[in-house]
């Protein structure tokens, strides 16, 4: 690449109270590249960003946009520069239309004398010209909050595009997407490199990588590791990179015989969930993987077992005692755990502190005289942050300041407070840096090994490969195919997952199976 | 095609806002148990008359909570607004600007809310609490904890005349009021700054908004609102007394809720709000009408205002296809 950069970072340091978040990183950006910036949680990778958008001004460094020396002193600063940010968290109001989004904070007004007046006409056109060149059939006028994922992810472009911004930073933009929409999407970013755009990808799906980037910047605690080309990068030495350390294995297993029968799922239905008809069994010492697509009734799947969701008939049994239609609160009596999806919303009382999180659910049990020894309570504490590894300063720590990696081992560590035996991981490592992960999935696997059993749903296809004893593949609703783990691999499951093979995994046949082909698939999952 | 939105497909009784059945069916019934007495074109009028005070006062509150906060001292604005504009008519100011200066009242209220909930980042709970308690105190004070009385023409006039001898004065001024507003909500960008503070204020910020500049500016328009009210209130009495406001800006806020609007995500509009006042003005009036004893008319008007909520969530719920 012969031309100018359009960015160029140079030795930024920021500090914040007791951290220092970034030490001499510097970081360049040329036009029609995408350069994925790639680093645990906590690497500062978002922090470098967020300088480079105006929203952190760096204790030292400098800043250069095409050639000029700048300080970026807000957000709207940066937008004037041509830089554009996608958030994880949309920039999106809910209630506005998607027009009067793509326009937030610089309204077209009317001719004076109505120059007060928004001018929605133009805005609508405006809007409508830009959605159209990104191929988008988006109306302007619909509502943003009746739109899907993807499609407010697509009014985050347009609204980049609408201010002309010749940098675009996207933050894990494909974390809550399908695979058919993450499709479309590197095809949109494929699209904007050609225009001359320069994008800064951060993203922790390392598969990704190789598809969509030109080079990769690599941070590890604050500080820069390297600046290469993909191409001569394998993912295992990106994973290196980013760890500082060879993770000799991601999936550590100690495999061994099941015990008895920890989880029984007859015939399960439940239509206003469109989960029908669903077989399945968990015994200890087993790990089994729940399989499908985003959409495909997992979730929903396990929220019915652990009774969060009302059935219409089938039955369910745990340790052989029939619990069907039994509520949460007396599922956890009976030993079961749910560490739900979303750990921020429903797994973490955020504003708590790690102690108050790990024992909020075991209250009863570890002081049945209802009156809490605190004594007890930081022993018990300490036990779990010693044998998790939780990274915190204290227990007295909010759980919202910790990294998504330890804010769910926070969440394990809840749920083994209670001696749970089966435990149910619905998308265990959505998020969570490679470090973190490998941890999880160690303690997964001592979990096990010790007699208690695990459902796990995943998205992560490698997750579930290499963490699984068996592995059940759910597509619309339906439990659509079964694999032990010698069976499973990852074409077959794909294709199950698909609804291209029907309860057979043998017949599966390997043409069909790659895993970019979902076009075949109507949209069900809404 | 794939990215085509979809809006869902909505039966025709999906788009009626839910408090309008609620209305619908308050409406019929005290068509019927007044015999006659209710649905009346002068008793409809009365209606209006009767909530245009409240609607006023609701206009703001609505704007208010479109931005997540709460504003519990329009009450006390309101009562300040009154107590000023007849104070300054008994010594002798023009009554023009008597009101003026009880609207103005009502406008530095909301300023000061606002300076302490956008700079001083107080929660809106606290700091409108805060000023309720001074606004009723200085009310109290200023007129010695007794009514005012003041009736000049053009006060009178302002309170209870007829425009062009045929449209009450307050139905107008609430209308003036409400196309204001809704020139202001939707299509000024201040308006829709308002939704984006209560859509999402930290995205907002990012976006190159000046969100404590418009949360200030929403309080400030609140508080001139609530002048407005106030001496409209007292322009109908011909006084001002030191606690007709009390309780003010729960009715207001009730108004808001049963009209639609969310406490959050910036979720609803005033045109909800006028169905939310028409509900509470109907329903104190036909109470009335039908010759319910005012004891338990507060204990009704209670349960109407549960029961509409109840029914715009189930409705909501219904609608969104939970």
């Amino acid at each position: 690449m012969s031309t100018a950069p359009l960015v160029r970072l140079l030795n930024i340091t920021k500090t914040f109270p007791g951290v220092r978040a970034l030490q001499n990183v510097s970081f360049d950006l040329f036009p029609g590249e995408v350069h994925v910036l790639l680093g645990e949680n906590g690497a500062g990778k978002s922090t470098l960003m967020k300088v480079l958008a105006g929203a952190y001004m760096p204790d030292s460094g400098e800043i250069e946009i095409k050639g000029q020396k700048v300080r970026i002193n807000s957000p709207a600063h940066a937008q004037q520069l041509g830089i554009s940010t996608i958030y994880q968290e949309f920039n999106l109001v809910p209630y506005l239309n998607v027009a009067q989004n793509i326009y937030l904070g610089r309204y077209p007004r009317r001719k004076p004398p109505l120059g007060f007046m928004v001018d929605h006409q133009a805005m609508q056109d405006k809007s409508r010209q830009v959605l159209g060149s990104l191929n988008m059939d988006v109306d302007p006028t619909s509502i943003v909050a009746d739109l899907g994922v993807a499609q407010q992810q697509m009014v985050e472009v347009a609204k980049a595009l609408s201010i002309d911004a010749q940098v675009l930073i996207m933050d894990e933009p494909t974390a809550t997407l399908t695979d058919r929409e993450i499709d479309k999407l590197f095809a949109m970013i494929r699209r904007l490199r050609e225009r001359g755009m320069g994008i800064v990808y951060i993203s922790h799906r390392l598969n990704e990588v190789h598809e969509v980037g030109d080079r990769v910047t690599v941070l590890r605690d604050g500080q820069l590791v390297d600046t290469r080309s993909i191409r001569d990068l394998t993912i295992d030495q990106m994973v290196q990179m980013m760890v500082g350390r060879e993770i000799s294995d991601l999936f550590p297993r100690t495999y061994q015989c099941p015990g008895e029968e920890a989880l029984r799922v007859e015939n399960l239905t439940s239509a206003r969930n469109g989960i029908k008809g669903i077989d399945l069994t968990v015994r200890r010492g087993e790990i089994v993987g729940l399989a499908g697509l985003v959409g495909s009734g997992r979730t929903e799947l396990v929220r019915a077992i652990f009774g969060a969701d009302p059935i219409d008939c089938g039955e369910v049994f745990v340790f052989g005692k029939r619990v069907t239609g039994s509520s949460p609160t007396q599922l956890v009596e009976q030993g079961v755990g749910l560490l739900p999806e979303d750990r921020k919303l429903t797994g973490l009382a955020l504003k708590l502190s790690v102690a108050e999180n790990i024992v909020m659910a075991s209250l009863r049990r570890l002081f049945p005289r209802s009156v809490v020894d605190l004594n007890k309570e930081r022993n018990v504490v300490d036990k779990y942050i010693r044998d998790l590894r939780i990274a915190t300063p204290s227990q007295k720590r909010l759980t919202q300041f910790l990294s998504g990696g330890t804010q769910q081992k926070v969440v394990m560590a809840k749920w083994l407070a209670t001696e749970s035996r089966l435990l149910i991981f619905d998308e265990p490592t959505r998020g969570i840096d490679v470090g973190a992960k490998a941890e999880i999935h160690d303690f997964m696997d001592q979990l096990v090994a010790q007699g208690a059993a695990v459902l796990m749903v995943s998205s992560d296809l490698p997750e579930v490969l290499g963490m699984s004893d068996r592995v059940y593949v759910m597509h619309e609703g339906q439990v659509v195919g079964e694999f032990c783990r010698e069976e499973a691999r990852a074409e077959r499951v794909i294709a199950c997952a698909m609804g291209q093979a029907q309860a057979a995994p043998s017949v599966v046949s390997g043409s069909s199976a790659s895993p970019g082909v979902a076009a075949a698939q109507p949209g069900q999952e809404a | 095609m794939e990215q085509t939105c979809k809006p869902l497909q909505k039966k025709w009784y999906d788009r009626v806002p839910p408090v309008l059945w609620v209305l619908g069916i308050i409406v019929v019934w005290f068509a019927i148990a007044s015999r006659g007495h209710f649905f009346t074109i002068s008793n409809f009028l009365n209606i209006a008359v009767q909530g245009s005070v409240l609607l006023v006062l609701s206009l703001g509150a609505t704007c208010v909570i479109l931005t997540e906060g709460i504003d519990l001292s329009l009450g006390s604005i309101l009562t300040l607004g009154g107590v000023v504009a007849v104070l300054l008519m008994t010594r002798g100011v023009t009554p023009v600007l008597a009101m003026l200066a009880g609207v103005a009242s009502g406008f530095f209220c909301g300023a000061i809310t606002g300076l302490l909930i956008a700079r001083g980042r107080l929660p809106p709970f606290i700091a409108t609490l805060g000023m309720s308690g001074l606004g009723a105190g200085a009310a109290v004070v200023l007129t010695k904890a007794s009514s005012v009385y003041a009736d000049p023409a053009a006060f009178v006039f302002f309170g209870s005349g007829r425009l062009f001898g045929l449209l009450p004065m307050p139905i107008v001024v609430a209308a003036l009021a409400f196309g204001a507003v809704y020139l202001i909500l939707y299509h000024t960008p201040f308006g829709h700054y308002i939704f984006a503070l209560g859509g999402n204020e930290v995205g907002a910020g990012l976006s190159g908004v000046n969100t404590a500049w418009w949360k200030l500016m929403t309080y400030f328009m609140a508080g001139g609102l609530g002048g407005v009210a106030g001496v409209l209130m007292a322009a109908r009495l011909h006084a001002a007394e030191p606690t007709i406001g009390l309780r003010w800006e729960f009715d207001a806020i009730a108004a808001t809720i049963i009209g639609g609007t969310s406490f959050e995500k910036g979720r609803g509009g005033i045109k909800g709000t006028v169905l939310g006042v028409l509900l509470l003005a109907v329903v104190r009036n036909g109470l009335n009408v039908i010759g319910i004893r005012p004891v338990y008319q507060a204990l009704i008007l209670g349960i109407v205002l549960i029961v509409a909520i109840i029914f715009d969530v189930v409705m909501k719920r219904r609608q969104e296809g939970l």
